[in-house]
């Protein structure tokens, strides 16, 4: 039933959002997959119920964005406990995380928040990963976060410091192509050489969502919003990152300013339409 | 140079207003003062969480106007931050915050207000419960000895609550929903009323009731005994019809099951 592990042909799905989720369960369009925010089904309320019936003809994939695994305090085991309850319940195809931080001092602060890429961070992070997985009994799919500032000391590459996490703790990542594009306007990452230090065959799942231009004090700032289509320099990066990684599944992702589903349907098609010819298709680094 | 969780302290204490420092020393400029990026990430975590509270509270919202729910919102985020990442479970102190905000004294109907749109957003992520099989719990019900029917507690559905106010706040709401009529206007009377908040139909809904039936489900809801709770319900009402107030929760489906509560010490036989 699950069509998303590596070897398997991938699709792209879209991010299941409530005011498409009448539509969904009336028309039921051909779409590869869902993917759902983990933390809005934890009530056990009318959505979950809705969630169960529409998971019986769409893989599903849950999509954490509260567990912090960057917090150097530890996970939140209460939080951890509700996410591998939700987990066992659903049996998504996919279950992933957030290489960021939300929790700290007892306050939740709703924003995957920068972390130092230090040594430092690769220890807290690398704990909370295993503790993460050793409790969900499965393998957790970390994804590259958003920036829009660098800390002074942050001495490892964005990029080494997520392959050196594969490494250390068994996770797969969730390489989120937007967010690539966001991170080198904003803090200079080098979005070519981040797909060269990954392990291809760690990569179990992309993600794409258009980003805003904001002005701040004369200088341009990107804004990962999810508010728009997928922009050109992120369909481009994402046809480099399939060449590096073969065929993967992917996630259309939009939470602002949402549109009529077939809008996501068409960017989802978009996708479908790159991710065909590299089925099959070996793993390469790329030049750049 | 700050370990991380200095850091994540600093971070925190910044994005919640105050002045951190040494956060800012810590941030690389990169074209742009740390202010600034610092202030990206203060920006969405006040406007998504004011988003969060006005999606709970649109009433609330409707009352004051967008601008001075965002002022409230600010100073009630910085007071009571969220404290786990459930975000439908934040906001629930909102009310009592409204209370005591000194801008919002001269609507003194305002918390009561936000109280009944929390019991509201609150009944609408309540567990969903399988509907009760009435008369297989009537039939448990009756195989009770006269001794156990004292002691009985209902579990009731658990999208329930109960609330009371001096206020008008069931027509304040309804005047201030999409589709109200815009001139229609609320007099405050200083009638109170006793509401009852419930999930029909994966909607959430309330309605108002006489004081005896009210007293009687609120107390049971609140986990006393049936006793205790039918005693207090005819003492609100002498007149209530108890018998038909109890059948009416076995008809509506509100009481899911029953336990017994110890007997207590100086009763248990010898």
């Amino acid at each position: 039933m699950c069509g998303l592990s590596r070897g398997t042909p991938a699709r792209a799905g879209i991010g299941l959002r409530a005011p498409h989720v009448d539509e969904i369960l009336v028309t039921r369009p051909g779409l590869g997959w869902l993917e759902v925010h983990a933390e809005n089904y934890m009530d056990g309320g009318p959505a979950l119920a809705m969630l169960e019936a529409l998971r019986q003809d769409y893989p599903l994939s849950l999509h954490g964005v509260g567990l912090s695994l960057g917090s150097a305090e530890g996970l939140n085991l209460e939080h951890l406990a509700r996410l591998h309850a939700l987990a066992d319940r659903l049996a998504p195809c996919l279950v992933s995380e957030h290489l960021a931080w939300s929790l700290s001092g007892g306050v939740y602060l709703n924003h995957l928040l920068p972390l130092p890429w230090t040594d430092e961070t690769l220890v807290v992070v690398s704990d909370n990963v295993r503790r993460a997985q050793d409790r969900l009994g499965r393998r957790l799919l970390v994804e590259n976060p958003s920036s829009y500032l660098r800390f002074l000391v942050s001495p490892i590459p964005e990029g080494e410091f997520m392959a050196e996490l594969t490494r250390r703790t068994g996770c797969g990542v969730l390489c989120d192509v937007n967010n690539l594009v966001v991170s080198a306007a904003n803090v200079g990452l080098e979005p070519l050489a981040y797909l060269n230090a990954l392990p291809a065959d760690a990569v179990g799942e992309i993600h794409l969502a258009g980003h805003a231009e904001n002005d701040a004090d004369g200088v341009t700032v990107l804004i990962d919003d999810h508010g728009s289509r997928v922009r050109p320099a992120v369909w481009d990066l994402y046809e480099a990152a399939l060449a590096r990684f073969g065929s993967v599944p992917t996630l259309i992702e939009w939470d602002t300013d949402l549109p009529p589903l077939a809008v996501l349907q068409e960017e989802a098609a978009a996708a479908e339409r790159r991710l065909e010819p590299s089925r099959g298709a070996g793993h390469h680094a790329l030049a750049g | 140079m700050l370990s991380l969780a200095d850091l994540q302290r600093g971070m925190t204490a910044a994005l919640l207003g105050a002045d951190a420092e040494v956060v800012r020393m810590a941030v690389a400029p990169d074209g742009l003062d740390p202010r600034a990026r610092l202030g990206i990430y203060r920006h969405h975590v006040r406007t998504s969480l004011t988003a969060v509270l006005k999606d709970a509270y649109p009433v609330v919202c409707r009352l004051v106007d967008d601008r001075f729910f965002g002022y409230a919102a600010d100073a009630y985020i910085r007071d009571e931050p969220p404290t786990e990442p459930r975000l439908f479970a934040y906001g629930g102190g909102f009310a009592d915050f409204l209370a005591g905000f000194p801008p919002c004294h001269g609507l003194p109907y305002l918390p009561d207000v936000a109280r009944l749109e929390w019991a509201l957003h609150t009944a609408s992520h309540a567990p969903a419960v399988r509907a009760p099989d009435g008369p297989a719990l009537a039939g448990a019900l009756e195989t009770l000895i006269r001794d156990e029917r004292t002691r009985i507690v209902f579990a009731v559905d658990p999208s329930v609550r109960y609330l009371v106010s001096p206020h008008p706040v069931d027509r304040i709401w309804r005047a201030n929903q999409p589709d109200a009529d815009p001139e229609a206007s609320v007099v405050l009377d200083g009638e109170s009323v006793h509401l009852e908040v419930r999930r029909a139909r994966d909607q959430a809904g309330f309605r108002s009731l006489p004081l005896g039936e009210w007293t009687l489900r609120a107390r049971l809801a609140g986990g006393r005994s049936l006793e205790d709770a039918a005693a207090e319900a005819l003492s609100a009402d002498g007149e209530l019809n108890l018998a038909g107030a109890l059948g009416a929760l076995f008809n509506e489906g509100l009481l899911v099951d029953f336990t017994l509560t110890p007997i207590r010490e100086e009763t248990r036989p010898c």
